[in-house]
């Protein structure tokens, strides 16, 4: 049973005065309960399809379900409810709200979903636990190590129990060590959650942990294989 | 009979004079109001030549009046011709006066009383209440002098306390023979405001009469008003029909 | 949350914040003193008029407002006493009055008036008059020849104290009517041409000078509640014969009211004036904050925050900024016109300008609650519905580009 399913899908830009083809006809599945990354070289449209498929940008062409929702004929309100409940985001930078403690940012996306208060604070601190932040609740992003404050990113992604995690190049900004503890976390949450979990990155180190790696150059699928378990 | 009057006045005065005192007042009184009637007449006709001057002009009109008493009198203007028919109509202490190019009568408000007649030093209350100096006043002789040979009274005149005039007092001359010769207007601080003077005493109308009069305000020096007479007769009465105001439109000449 | 939220957002540039709080100071406090002093202005322009002559109420004989003359008067009063014993509420105070233009002359100069006779003793409870005087003494009630004349006609007519002056008018017979008096006293009062255009004398030395027997010119009333003035002029319209009028200050004085009904929408411009100065500053500042957060909102949207939340989140910030502001402006406001209300301003320095236009000499600034309402709504609402500008570009940001936004 697949969570995503792309067709055909294809996205240009303008760039200046030039179109430029980001995406040049992509059709993947990806199964419930993925472990998939999207690795190329920058350029090669791996930001792209996320944005697509995270209903964040509108392809040209192609159909899109999460789901079984079809994000390609969805209307702006519609993408930002998907979004809210089932969609959660780890971006490479600038994942939090420098206002808000580590504990009121997991907390904010529950609220936008009309959680009550209590239900909203349990959650965000056993989410908050369970990513190894217990002593950090209180403190600000700018409080909070680089790879802590993705961790931070990670806890408010799945503390809804979205369908599927989209990271775009999550460690890309990590020390190697770093990187490979947010990975373990990541897969941890794939594991025991059952969360689809689709990252793009251009690291060895990350596709190596993937248990799928789609491979994308200039808008193409070019490779697309399975470790085994 | 007049003469017989002065007479008498004369001899009043010598008398208390010597005696002094109290009846000096009345005797004052006398002398101003038989002056007075001399100076008015019965009734008189009279023609006479106004010349108000100013610093930087001077302006005359030909006036012809009428007086009955000391209550009536009627004034028409012959010239200049632009003027001409112009008329003041004054009974007791009203006015009225008459435009002949509006052909309208109006009579005088109170407003307009301290206003200046014809834009002369007279104002329209020295006409109205020319005999305020018989009734308001309480008229004292302070002395005499003797100007060319006659005997002139000093008169201090103090108003009634509650007399509706504005002057603090007022000083004539008057001579011996009822001739006034000047009359003077004080404020309330016995200062000079302004001086009506008589000159140039000649036979008008069969009688003694100064043939000029002089008004003048004692603050601006080169201004004054001169009347003076081209033409007087005294009579015995004159008609009420003169002094109604049909007659103000159309005055006999 | 929300407020929270929005609570420290505003304080993540403390600079900017209390830049735009000191603008929304300034202006509520501005517009708070200056509607006060406005407010004080016309307010003392009214108290002055009411207390100079007008009253709350007054009752003339038809006619008389229209041509003031004695024989316009109400020749017999004794159904307007009556009248007036049945409906004044406790506490009120009347004067009947001569009033007539005249003529005062002294040897010097002339010039017109309006003469009001009065009875001494019922007149100091109703108007200014007897506390007014400065030099000599208020007349007494048997003084038939006393004056009281204004300090400024006092110093044109070169006179003083116990000089004489002649007045001269129209009686009831239409005959010029003239009466020496004697300054017993003299009065100043706000207004200059208030000392230049009335003369007081006793009412029946008026009456006996007119030939007015036993009749007055107006009744002058002065009720404890002013509220109450249009039911007791019903009153008493209803109770006197139709010969009479009855008429509030309101009716009496049509420019003051006029004024009076211009002062509100002055106001009001006023408040918008200063709101414009204020709203660009306010706008300028929150398209700042929203611009340097581009990237923020983006992530927001991306979290699946619906475009009018972004706005509600905007709309919360500029609301603390305008609640702090309102707060300390109304604040400063209120001391100020506090203190400026103890002091008064003395505007005699102005001189014959101020005179001229009929400003008083005082002022004490007044703070009408509906003008701080007005203001306070006025910076409240303009101030959020300008916000929603900065607020609507800040929810249309994408966030492919805002995340892409370096």
């Amino acid at each position: 049973m697949s969570i995503v399913e792309c067709k055909d899908v294809k996205k240009a830009y303008r760039q200046d005065h030039l179109f430029v083809q980001a995406l040049g006809g992509i059709t993947v599945t990806v199964a419930r309960g993925a472990f998939v990354a999207i690795a190329g070289p920058s350029g090669s449209g791996k930001t792209t399809l996320l944005n697509l498929i995270g209903g964040l940008d509108t392809a040209d062409s192609g159909r899109i379900t999460v789901d079984e929702k079809t994000v390609t004929s969805m209307r702006q309100s519609e993408l930002a409810v998907l979004r809210l409940y089932k969609i959660g985001f780890v971006f490479q930078s600038y994942n939090l709200i420098p206002v808000l403690s580590a504990l009121e940012n997991v907390e904010y996306v529950m609220l936008l979903q009309g959680v009550p208060q209590r239900e909203r604070r349990e959650r965000a601190c056993s989410i908050l636990d369970e990513v190894g932040l217990k002593e950090m609740y209180h403190r600000r992003p700018a409080e909070l190590s680089g790879g802590q404050q993705q961790r931070v990113a990670v806890a408010r992604a799945i503390v809804s129990n979205p369908s599927i995690v989209l990271a775009d190049e999550p460690t890309a900004n990590l020390d190697s060590k770093t990187g490979k503890e947010l990975l373990q976390l990541m897969e941890k949450m794939n594991e025991e959650r059952e969360i689809t979990f689709i990252f793009s990155t251009h690291d060895q180190m990350v596709m190596d942990y993937a248990r799928r790696l789609i491979i994308l150059r200039d808008g193409l699928v070019t490779d697309d294989r399975s470790r085994d378990p | 009979m007049k003469k017989g009057i002065v007479v008498i006045a004369g001899f009043s005065v010598l008398l208390l004079l010597m005696v002094g005192g109290d009846g000096y007042a009345q005797d004052a009184q006398t002398i101003v109001a038989d002056s007075f009637n001399y100076w008015r007449g019965e009734a008189s006709i009279a023609t006479v030549t106004m010349r108000i001057h100013r610093a930087d002009w001077e302006r005359s009109y030909t006036i012809k009046a009428w007086t009955k008493g000391e209550k009536e009198s009627l004034f028409t203007i012959l010239s200049p011709p632009k003027d001409e028919g112009n008329g003041t109509l004054k009974r007791g202490s009203e006015m009225w006066m008459y435009n002949p190019k509006i052909d309208r009568v109006i009579k005088v408000p109170p407003s307009m009383m301290s206003q200046s007649w014809m834009g002369s030093d007279f104002s329209n209350n020295d006409l109205a209440k020319s005999d305020s100096l018989l009734y308001d006043y309480t008229h004292t002789l302070t002395g005499t002098e003797v100007d060319e040979g006659t005997m002139v009274y000093l008169i201090t005149s103090i108003p009634k306390p509650d007399a509706p005039v504005v002057w603090g007092m007022q000083k004539l001359k008057i001579r011996e023979d009822l001739i006034f010769l000047r009359e003077e207007f004080y404020d309330e601080d016995q200062k000079l405001v302004k001086a009506l003077d008589f000159y140039d005493i000649q036979i008008l109308g069969g009688r003694r009469y100064p043939r000029v009069m002089k008004m003048q305000k004692t603050e601006a020096p080169d201004e004054y008003t001169l009347v003076e007479y081209d033409d007087l007769t005294f009579e015995e009465t004159l008609s009420d029909d003169l002094f109604t105001l049909s007659a103000l439109k159309t005055p006999r000449r | 949350m929300h407020l929270q939220l929005a609570w420290r957002n505003i304080w993540r540039n403390p600079r900017r914040t209390t830049i735009i709080t000191i603008a929304v100071v300034v202006g509520v406090w501005s517009m708070l003193v200056v509607g006060a002093l406005d407010r004080g202005m016309i307010d003392q322009m009214v108290r002055n008029a009411i207390a100079t002559l007008t009253g709350d109420i007054q009752i003339h004989h038809d006619g008389y407002r229209s041509d003031p003359v004695i024989e316009n008067s109400i020749a017999d009063p004794k159904d307007v006493h009556n009248a007036l014993a049945r409906h004044l509420p406790e506490g009120s105070f009347w004067t009947a009055r001569v009033r007539v233009n005249a003529i005062v002359s002294n040897a010097r100069y002339s010039t017109g008036v309006t003469l009001v006779g009065i009875d001494p003793e019922s007149e100091a409870r109703v108007s200014f008059i007897k506390t007014a005087v400065v030099d000599g003494h208020y007349l007494a009630s048997d003084d038939t020849t006393g004056i009281l004349v204004g300090r400024a006609l006092v110093d044109k007519f070169e006179t003083k104290v116990g000089h004489k002056l002649v007045l001269m008018s129209q009686d009831t017979e239409r005959e010029i009517a003239s009466r020496a008096f004697r300054i017993t006293g003299t009065f100043r009062a706000e207004l200059e041409a208030t000392e230049r255009q009335f003369v007081f004398v006793n009412k029946a030395a008026a009456q006996e000078m007119l030939k007015a027997g036993n009749g007055i010119s107006e009744v002058s009333l002065f009720l404890p509640d002013h509220e109450t003035v249009d039911m007791v002029r019903d009153k008493l319209k209803a109770s006197l014969p139709p010969a009479y009028e009855v008429e509030t200050w309101r009716e009496l004085l049509p420019i003051i009211t006029a004024y009076l009904s211009i002062m509100d929408s002055w106001i009001f411009i006023w408040y918008l004036v200063v709101f414009i100065a204020m709203g660009f500053g306010i706008v300028n500042t929150m398209l700042m904050a929203v611009f340097e957060r581009i990237r923020e909102f983006g992530l927001l949207t991306a979290l699946g925050m619906k475009p009018w939340w972004i706005i509600k989140g905007v709309l919360l910030e500029a609301f603390f900024l305008l609640i702090m502001g309102m707060a300390v402006g109304n604040a400063f406001g209120f001391a100020s016109v506090f203190i400026l209300n103890r002091t008064g301003i003395d505007l005699s320095a102005l001189g014959a300008g101020a005179e001229y236009v009929g400003l008083p000499r005082v002022i004490y600034p007044t703070v009408y609650i509906q003008d701080v309402i007005t203001a306070n709504v006025v910076v409240f609402v303009l101030g959020l519905l300008i916000t929603i500008y900065p607020a609507a570009k800040a929810s249309r940001f994408t966030p492919v580009e805002a995340l892409a936004h370096i």
